[in-house]
């Protein structure tokens, strides 16, 4: 029977830490995939503290948690003890309040936060966190503090009184003493609750904001940076070697038994706890303080909220920028067009400069969403083919509105060691024998493009028959689908989890470095074509800066390093004279050539009841 | 005494400051959210079309979906964490360490890392599966599946579970098991006519704790699904933050709300001293 449970608890405990343990090695993981392991380093570890957006996310988290569970402490406590005093309704009206928190789920809260800041016209950012923070914290303290308040002797307190005390003097000398265990292991809860939280982070946070939790979550679809498992892993030692010192030191069993010295390891326990852990936490605060500061502190003459594509440019691009012109560039980004479109539309962040793809800028033309551009600020435009001008005008009539910044087609990659016949037709996507080893656009326009495209349709079909014809299509194909992915799609075919996926011409030249076995093609039934240009909204607060910002990003110097860090086509025809390796100068998975493109629609925007009815459709597959 | 009553009176307000925070964005966001459920998306006219149009076909598949995981989570949590509680409960002293560093302690690393990570561990290269395949065992395919939900799901929220029972089953006072005994109950019986009913509270308090975030759950299904599977967290999630569609999320939130509501009546109901609490 002993043997048995403690058999349970260790199948228990290696559930509960396998996760950990994995990314804890995965921390020391030479490679970037997570997939497959590459030999020990700690190199993730010096980078770390290289990593500034990593720095500044961790940075306010704990800031966050910090200030959110302090302010809470306070007003819970007071809370707790005019509750206390109050008549049994008022009472049980403020427990019931208390409760709501507590018991409502996390995504009901964070959305009904989320509309009044938006509704009460505050900028989403930091305050509105903080505030959210400290809402679902003090119903934390309060469950803490309150229950040891009931328990006190009030009979100490009447006797301080009438010893002549004034009531705050005596409440203070006879109560707090009494509830303060129940106030710490509030403040405890809270700031670990805090620590934790996602949901109502990740609903009332605005732009260029994130902690760990948010930072992390935009990084899962396109891969978690190493560096996130690192500092996980310092973490999370950390409390593990406090919570040992404190909790689990022998003599803590036998404190009721034996009430002598406490020994020195014990002592030394309460000394980290008592003095080292505020210390540390202080110095924490007033470092990662400097750390914050320092950025904003170099004088910069303004700023440019930049919204763009996941991934989509080289990082140090942008501390060039600020270092060459000193304007602060804010940076946040969208996983498709479909997310990032209510954002703009709102009206809730006012973004600078934004790189949505052609359909889509055509919607938000329709929309009045977007401003005419000053080409006189971007001279850099010349460098721009002119065949990618042309492109433009599909959309956008006269090139008023936007600047062209990648391109591409959309097709299928393969790996070459699974799939043995030649890959033609998007019918492949459909043969039973590579079920589950499929993987699709999770995206509405790219996945109906292909169904659409294998029926011999168009890809801007507003046929209601063909429209049913392709979505009965998507859906016969689910069952053979492993997973539908955005950015994802690159790391799972080099990590060899998949056999086909649908992928952008881009990501293949990327995927087929790290992986030979892997082929790109672009089906004979044709595909899209699509182009990704900078557009300013309406509602941009720097408009100058937004056009330095994208003068920047047509240098042909800058081109170039956003192509070799994302390999996906730029229309920059200087910076493509730039690339050394003539075998990707000429390559045609990278370049595709005419009689390719001739075969390859744009998308156009179809207008706000057929993208309804796409819409529909996809969430009909989505959730069958 | 009369002293003493003023005091009391005074010291009641020291809940104002709480009173008018909880008003301003505990109590005002739920009317906005019942405000924008009612109304319609231009001019703000009452309607019940949220309503219909939240609940049309696939929207109802994925509410059903939910329910279902979450029971089916929600009911393993319970099988795995009685054994569990109880045999924690046993222990005389210390046992709070231990619940801190089996429960407590993974919070510590992030919620969204740790769920990530079971991916690395189920995929078809992962690790589970090379050392299956190291055993020459067949190889568990639940990635991307209904079942790698569920385990998500009982992963996040068997903490939530297991404290509200140990926190019941240390309390019961063991001399009720020796006169359990000594009336001759064997220890089945015992466990069946004792234990059980006098943790109903804790029971009760850990299914609510593990329900309702397993049925409102969107990231879960997100790392762990392969956005084949949608559940009613998701389908909300994308209409506030892809469809911008206020008014219909709103309704469903609301709906969702019911959920919580009758959740916290029967809580309420079975635990009036607030024993199977969390803490």
């Amino acid at each position: 029977m002993k043997f048995l449970k403690r058999f349970y608890m260790v199948i228990i405990f290696i559930m509960l830490y396998a996760p950990i343990i994995t990314l804890m090695v995965l921390s020391f993981n030479t490679s970037k995939s997570r997939a497959h392991w590459g030999g020990f380093t700690l190199h993730w570890y010096e980078s770390l503290f290289q990593n500034t957006d990593i720095m500044q996310a961790l940075y306010n988290t704990l800031i966050i948690a910090l200030l959110a569970s302090v302010i809470a402490t306070v007003i819970g406590t007071l809370a707790s003890v005019g509750m206390n005093a109050m008549g049994k309704r008022s009472r049980s009206i403020f427990v019931g309040v208390t409760n709501i928190p507590m018991l409502n789920s996390e995504i009901v809260m964070g959305v009904s936060l989320m509309l009044l800041f938006i509704i009460g016209r505050m900028e989403l950012g930091f305050s509105t966190i903080l505030i959210s923070h400290i809402t679902f914290n003090i119903p934390y303290v309060i469950l803490n503090v309150l229950p040891k308040l009931k328990q006190i002797n009030r009979e100490t307190y009447e006797a301080a009184l009438d010893l002549g005390a004034t009531p705050f003097y005596a409440y203070r000398k006879v109560v707090i003493p009494d509830i303060m265990p129940g106030i710490i292991s509030g403040f405890l809860l809270s700031f670990t609750m805090s620590l934790d939280d996602f949901v109502i982070t990740y609903f009332t946070k605005g732009p260029g904001i994130d902690t760990l939790s948010t930072k992390i979550y935009s990084e899962v679809r396109k891969g978690i940076r190493p560096e996130m498992y690192s500092l996980s892993t310092i973490l999370f030692a950390t409390v593990l070697l406090l919570l040992l010192i404190v909790y689990l030191h022998p003599d803590k069993n036998k404190a009721g038994s034996r009430r002598k010295q406490p020994s020195k390891l014990r002592r030394a326990g309460g000394i980290l706890v008592k003095r080292v852990l505020p210390a540390a936490l202080a110095a924490v605060i007033i470092f990662g303080g400097i750390y914050y500061f320092r950025g904003s502190s170099t004088a910069y003459t303004g700023e440019v909220v930049v919204y763009n594509f996941g991934d989509y440019l080289d990082y140090d691009v942008l501390d060039q920028f600020e270092e060459e012109t000193g304007i602060r560039v804010i940076y946040e980004e969208y996983e498709t067009n479909e997310i990032m479109y209510p954002k703009i539309k709102s009206g809730a962040v006012a973004y600078d400069v934004v790189c949505p793809s052609d359909y889509m800028i055509q919607k938000m033309m329709q929309n009045d969403l977007l401003q005419e551009i000053n080409y006189d600020n971007i001279p850099n435009i010349r460098y721009i083919g002119d065949i990618y001008m042309k492109t433009s005008e599909q959309f956008d009539p006269g090139n008023k509105y936007s600047v062209p910044n990648y391109w591409g087609t959309v097709g299928i990659l393969y790996n070459k060691k699974m799939v043995d016949e030649p890959v033609t037709s998007w019918k492949i996507l459909w043969e039973t024998k590579y079920k589950d080893s499929i993987l699709m656009q999770d995206s509405v326009r790219d996945a109906f493009a292909v169904a659409l495209k294998y029926d011999g349709y168009s890809l801007n079909s507003t046929n209601m028959m063909e429209l049913n014809d392709a979505q009965e299509l998507l859906l016969t194909q689910k069952p053979l689908v492993q997973a539908y992915v955005v950015d994802q799609a690159r790391d799972k075919m080099i990590g060899n989890e998949a056999a086909l996926a649908v992928i952008y011409s881009g990501d293949a030249l990327y995927a087929q470095t790290e992986n030979p076995d892997l082929e790109f093609v672009v089906p004979d039934e044709g595909s899209n074509v699509w182009l990704d240009s900078w557009v300013i909204p309406a509602n941009a607060k720097n408009k100058e800066n937004a056009e330095a910002f994208i003068n920047f990003m047509c240098r042909p110097d800058i081109a170039l390093k956003n192509f070799e860090y994302t390999t996906y086509s730029i229309p920059n025809t200087a910076a493509r004279e730039l690339i050394e390796d003539e075998e990707i100068r000429e390559s045609t998975t990278v370049f595709p050539d005419e009689e390719i493109l001739s075969r390859c629609e744009t998308f156009n925007y179809l207008g706000p009841d057929t993208e309804e009815i796409y819409n529909r459709l996809w969430r009909e597959v989505k959730s069958q | 005494m009369r002293r003493l009553r003023r005091l009391k009176n005074k010291r009641a307000w020291l809940a104002a400051p709480y009173g008018v925070w909880a008003a301003g964005f505990i109590i005002i966001p739920l009317i906005m959210i019942i405000y924008f459920a009612f109304t319609s998306d231009e001019g703000g006219a009452f309607t019940l079309a949220n309503f219909s149009e939240a609940f049309t076909g696939e929207t109802v598949k994925a509410l059903w979906l939910s329910i279902l995981l979450a029971a089916v989570s929600t009911a393993i949590c319970l099988v795995m964490a009685y054994p569990l509680a109880m045999i924690l409960a046993e222990r005389k002293r210390g046992a709070g360490g231990l619940i801190i560093l089996i429960f407590i302690l993974p919070m510590w690393m992030n919620f969204l890392l740790r769920t990530f990570a079971w991916q690395t561990l189920l995929e078809k290269n992962g690790v589970i599966n090379s050392i299956l395949s190291f055993l020459g065992l067949p190889s568990l395919n639940i990635i991307n599946t209904p079942w790698a939900i569920i385990l998500g799901m009982v992963y996040n929220f068997l903490p939530f579970m297991v404290l509200p029972i140990y926190n019941v089953l240390i309390k019961i006072d063991k001399e009720v098991f020796e006169a359990a005994r000594d009336l001759g109950a064997g220890p089945w019986q015992t466990f069946r006519k004792i234990t059980v009913p006098l943790s109903v509270p804790g029971i009760v308090s850990g299914i609510t704790m593990v329900f309702i975030p397993a049925l409102t759950t969107f990231v879960i299904s997100d790392l762990l699904g392969g956005s084949k599977i949608l559940l009613i967290g998701n389908v909300i999630e994308q209409e506030f933050k892809q469809l911008n569609n206020w008014n219909v999320g709103s309704a469903m939130s609301l709906v969702l709300m019911i959920f919580i509501v009758i959740s916290m009546v029967v809580s309420a109901k079975t635990d009036k001293d607030g024993e199977g609490s969390l803490l």
